[in-house]
């Protein structure tokens, strides 16, 4: 039977014909959210803001920027020892494209973010009502209040005010809520963005690893326990 | 490193024979299972009877609605068009947990139908009590899973999915009695008529599945349709889908419009022109 003979709700059904863009504009000379790409941003802004515009609408006033990118550092660099790297590690040993590694990669940070957002719902909530910070995001281990007092001192030449700072806040809680100060209010830009500054040195871990590496590979980190139902 | 280990039920690499929940995979499995009750044991971690597994091969055909057109299908195409069907094909699974079309709905569903299940137990089924907890439960929920058949009048696929039951004798079973009980009140309140995912999830129930196994099982008695997109997207690898050409988009975000920076610099071309 040809296609022609074939009907089915979506032949009846009336549906739009275009594909609606709401961001960038499709053709040659391309604008995000209105702004020309190649004879205005490229000519007077840099990557942080194209960032931040891409995900707010906006261009970020410069305190806001320069804050951003200091967030952006401290929140990229993670290790081997994380999901995302790590599994971008184990797809180049298995000698997966430089595409599927990306891939792995990319999901591996998504969901690491998600938890990461997930456990920071009632952080969001304070910072979106001004309150004071919540007890079980703040923290008095040395460790996380260097790293914090680190991150004041980084962000002291941005200008850009972050009230939860003088709070003992987590790493984490710190570093969230400093992108909330940035103009990243929802979860979903807080997510994109944790993943987005993650993702460099999680692929740069995978690209590191030689392919079919197995040997020198640590199968066994962590052990696995088989088990039998009784 | 002992601190560190993870159990699993899953498996071991053997020497001459590997362990697959429980089973030694060629004394115990080669030979015996089908593809289906290999495919319930990798997600139950137990075993259905070949009955039983029968059942959800005449669920994963029923289930096979699989125009290209449809979202997570047509999303599927268009990962694909580049070429690569693993990409594709993952790329289409990606989406389902909890997602709002899909094979979860048959989870979220399950949630609803063990809700209302456990406060009908008892009741007798008679048609006063199911309206008061249907109603109850309407009053709280705006919207209900399981139900809704977009395009169409009826789902198609449940009502042959039933005929497939009907001939199993499995119609009457406790939690299809429920959905049966539930669905005309829910059809006469809201409109909505009953889709396959609310039958999946009476007929998983009815297996003796958790809620949390709803999910997952769904899943897998869909992939196929995303392969089968998946390896002829792949190997179409179409132009038109790679990249839609511009005269198909419409633009609806903001005009345009100068940055600040761009109009400081026009501002000090300005002045400085007529200083000159």
């Amino acid at each position: 039977m040809s296609a022609t003979e074939l009907s089915g709700p979506l032949e009846v059904e009336k549906f739009p014909e275009k594909l609606a863009a709401r961001v960038v504009t499709p053709g040659p000379a391309p604008r995000v959210h209105g702004y020309d790409v190649e004879s205005d941003l490229a000519q007077h802004y840099g990557v942080g803001d194209s960032v931040l515009l891409s995900l707010t609408g906006e261009l970020p006033a410069a305190p806001a920027r320069a804050a951003f990118e200091v967030a952006w550092l401290f929140l990229g660099a993670v290790s081997v020892a994380h999901a995302g790297a790590h599994a971008s590690v184990l797809a180049r040993l298995c000698g997966a494209t430089v595409s599927a590694t990306v891939g792995v990669a990319a999901i591996g940070l998504a969901e690491e973010a998600r938890a990461l957002l997930v456990e920071h719902e009632e952080l969001l909530h304070s910072l979106r009502a001004s309150a004071p910070l919540p007890e079980r995001y703040q923290s008095f281990a040395p460790e996380e209040r260097e790293a914090v007092a680190r991150l004041r001192l980084a962000l002291q030449r941005t200008g850009l005010s972050v009230p939860t700072l003088q709070q003992s806040p987590t790493r984490d809680a710190a570093l969230l809520s400093v992108l909330f100060e940035c103009g990243l209010r929802r979860t979903r830009q807080l997510e994109a963005v944790v993943t987005l500054a993650r993702l460099p040195c999680a692929l740069a871990e995978g690209f590191a690893e030689r392919p079919t590496n197995f040997g020198n590979y640590p199968i066994n980190l962590p052990p696995f326990v088989y088990e039998e139902s009784p | 490193m002992k601190d560190l280990a993870l159990p699993t039920a899953t498996a071991h690499w053997g020497w001459d024979d590997h362990r697959y929940f429980g089973q030694r995979v060629f004394e115990e499995l080669a030979g015996r299972e089908s593809l289906t009750s290999l495919t319930v044991l990798s997600v139950l971690g137990r075993r259905l009877s070949a009955e039983q597994c029968a059942l959800l091969d005449d669920l994963a055909v029923c289930l096979t609605l699989a125009d290209p057109r449809i979202w997570p299908l047509k999303l599927t195409r268009v990962i694909a068009a580049h070429g690569g069907m693993t990409a594709a094909a993952a790329a289409g699974l990606l989406i389902e947990q909890d997602a709002r079309i899909g094979p979860w709905c048959a989870a979220k569903a399950a949630e609803v139908l063990v809700e209302l299940h456990l406060k009908l137990v008892g009741t007798g089924f008679d048609a006063e009590a199911v309206g008061a907890v249907v109603r109850e439960y309407l009053d709280e929920h705006a919207f209900v899973w399981g139900f809704g058949t977009p395009f169409r009048k009826r789902d198609e696929r449940l009502v042959a999915f039933r005929s497939c039951l009907e001939r199993r004798g499995r119609r009457r079973l406790p939690f299809m009695r429920t959905f049966d009980a539930i669905a005309s009140v829910v059809t006469r309140e809201r409109h909505a008529e009953p889709n396959i995912a609310m039958a999946m999830a009476a007929t998983f129930l009815d297996l003796g599945l958790h809620v949390h196994e709803v999910g997952p099982l769904s899943t897998v008695l869909t992939q196929h349709m995303f392969f089968a997109h998946a390896i002829e997207g792949a190997r179409q690898a179409p132009e038109v889908l790679q990249r839609l050409p511009d005269r198909c988009i419409e633009y609806s975000g903001r005009d345009a419009r100068e940055t600040p920076r761009a109009r400081q610099v026009g501002a000090e071309n300005t002045s400085g022109r007529a200083a000159e």
